[in-house]
């Protein structure tokens, strides 16, 4: 809704260039006039937060206020008065210029089109080699990528040339293709990181490891599609550091963001596949993707003296609990332990334990800066749990898991030692890698 | 220095300058080893571009400034950015210096009612509705 009147924004300098170059660009088209506080401004005591307002505005180093008042007042200048299409279009050609093969490694790196470790330079030759690997026509849109602007339409040919670069084979391609789906990865200031599971029938056609290691850097299949992830969303979705990709610390598992294979065939009986769970047949190809931040180990093996779930639940319990989410991967000797000494006939009735079990202080709950982004709103909008949690005393304690079906469980690993991870990542539904061939 | 040494260094080999093309070699260039589209020129490759072309964002002009605060309501939009309570003390502040530098500055503090992720119409329309002059809309972060 149109207000027409002077608005300004105000940012703290973390983030305010990024609002006023690649947002104006690329996503408002506003050229709105920004004030900036340092940061950070959340969290600090009223003093500080009192001293910024009477400090300098980050931007111009002017008095804060003073860049308050002349951003309402002073008059537009002419490129404030722009409006329509922009009078240029970017265009990228399809074809780079013909280099040395060193000049182009460098030329990729320092676009950040790459994860700084080599790659397969991606000639007409191997793309087309690659485009073999689907039915798909390399102009087909797979997933026009908005996240930062832009529109950018990651194509099948896109897709097949990141894919070259991360070191796949044609027959990955399908799988790729499918992934490309979900991109862009995980990008918040807050460091996030993926999951990918792979389930059905492709996982031993293509190899993928779902035991021994399977997290690990010991298998090719889950190395170079996992690496395609990373490619394909630094590339489809122009993410470059501190320009658009501002995650404070950054995630070490954005390098393969935990690609790996369920160990289906590990799996007790009355335990479903994360693919069936969602829906798929046992005998589709899917691959499913979740976000989140954090993996806690168990570090040691399964101990008869302290129930394995109840260890789960406890670590569980330093979550915050965003979505309800979870994922646990488990050993197959874990999960037959589940199964045949706890009684866990199904993963559902382990993900509903969680549920009802894993516990947490009210204040530590809302003392988290996701929580407060994320589920205020819900607790201002009435809506409950939220509504009614908000208003308990902080030394309350409540189950945030409220939703066991976001309180995924998979289980990899080659029944080496009885160990799992907890994890926050929270999974959509999978994608049909068989729509891909 | 030896002639030989110095075309040795020019990359050249000595028979070359002897005029026996037979036996002539140049120096090893480095070839890639992966050259597929060889017409780009010796030891060039030509590859496809990963990047893809973004569309810029339509423009849109800027609402004419104020000529003056004075007597003027401004609406502090408070994106709820790590929480609705986050830039709380930031916006009594400014409150504050409004109140002791501009007479009759009517300021109003409202909370977005989806957070820092979703828009508030209510609050679109109430500013429509109460006719206020100006909005300050923060505190990203």
């Amino acid at each position: 809704m149109e207000c027409k009147i002077p608005a300004i924004g105000i940012a703290s300098s973390n983030i305010v260039h990024y609002a006023t170059d690649y947002v104006f660009k690329y996503q408002n088209g506003m050229p709105i006039r920004y004030v900036s506080v340092p940061f950070p401004y959340a969290g600090q005591p009223q003093a500080v937060d009192v001293g910024y307002v009477s400090g300098k505005d980050m931007l111009t180093g002017r008095p804060f206020m003073t860049a308050v008042v002349d951003a309402l007042t002073g008059p537009l200048t002419p490129e404030e008065k722009i409006s329509g299409a922009p009078p240029e279009e970017a265009v990228e050609p399809r074809l780079l210029p013909a280099d040395t093969e060193d000049n182009l490694r460098v030329l990729f790196d320092n676009k950040e089109w790459t994860d700084f470790n080599s790659i397969i330079l991606p000639t007409e030759k191997r793309v087309m080699a690659m485009l073999k690997g689907t039915s798909h026509k390399p102009d087909e849109v797979v997933k026009t990528i908005n996240i930062t602007g832009g529109g950018r339409q990651l194509t099948v040919e896109k897709v097949a040339i990141n894919a070259v670069m991360a070191g796949a084979s044609p027959e990955h391609l399908p799988v790729i293709l499918a992934l490309a789906t979900q991109t862009p990865f995980g990008n918040s200031t807050s460091s996030m990181a993926n999951m990918v599971v792979i389930n059905g029938p492709i996982r031993n056609k293509l190899k993928f490891n779902c035991g021994t290691n399977a997290l690990g850097p010991y298998n090719r299949s889950n190395a170079v599609v996992g690496r395609a992830f990373t490619l394909m969303s630094k590339t489809g979705g122009d993410l470059r550091n501190n320009v658009n990709a501002w995650e404070t610390l950054g995630n070490t598992m954005q390098y393969n963001n935990n690609c790996y294979g369920e160990n289906e065939e590990g799996l007790p009986d009355g335990w479903q596949p994360l693919h069936v769970q969602m829906g798929f047949k046992p005998t589709d190809n899917v691959i499913s993707v979740g976000v989140g931040w954090s993996s806690i180990a168990s570090v040691g093996a399964s101990q008869h003296i302290y129930p394995t779930h109840h260890l789960m639940r406890d670590y569980l319990s330093s979550f915050c609990a965003s979505g309800s989410a979870a994922t646990i991967v488990i050993d197959p000797s874990v999960a037959e332990l589940l199964e045949n000494v706890y009684g866990f006939k199904t993963k559902d009735q382990l993900s509903e334990w969680f549920s009802q079990n894993v516990t947490k202080v009210n204040a530590s709950y809302w003392g988290n800066g996701v929580i407060q982004s994320t589920a205020v709103p819900f607790a201002l909008a009435g809506l409950e749990p939220y509504a009614s949690w908000r208003k308990l005393p902080d030394d309350a304690v409540i189950k945030p898991f409220t939703n066991p079906r976001a309180i995924k469980v998979v289980v990899a690993g080659g029944k080496v030692q009885s160990m799992w991870f907890v994890t926050d990542f929270r999974f959509g539904r999978g994608v049909s890698i068989d729509d891909w061939a | 220095m030896d002639r030989r040494k110095m075309l040795a260094l020019l990359g050249m080999s000595p028979t070359l300058v002897a005029g026996s093309p037979a036996y002539a070699r140049t120096a090893p260039k480095r070839v890639s080893e992966v050259s597929s589209s060889n017409d780009a020129g010796e030891g060039l490759i030509t590859v496809m571009n990963p990047a893809i072309a973004a569309k810029l964002a339509t423009r849109v002009p800027l609402a004419p400034p104020l000529a003056t605060l004075d007597g003027k309501t401004i609406y502090f939009v408070n994106l709820a950015w790590e929480g609705p309570d986050a830039a709380n003390y930031i916006f009594d502040a400014m409150k504050e210096w409004f109140d002791k530098h501009y007479t009759g500055v009517k300021t109003m503090v409202k909370v977005t009612a989806e957070g820092m992720f979703g828009g508030d119409p209510a609050i679109a329309k109430e500013i429509l509705a109460s006719k206020a002059d100006a909005a300050i809309v923060g505190v990203a972060g």
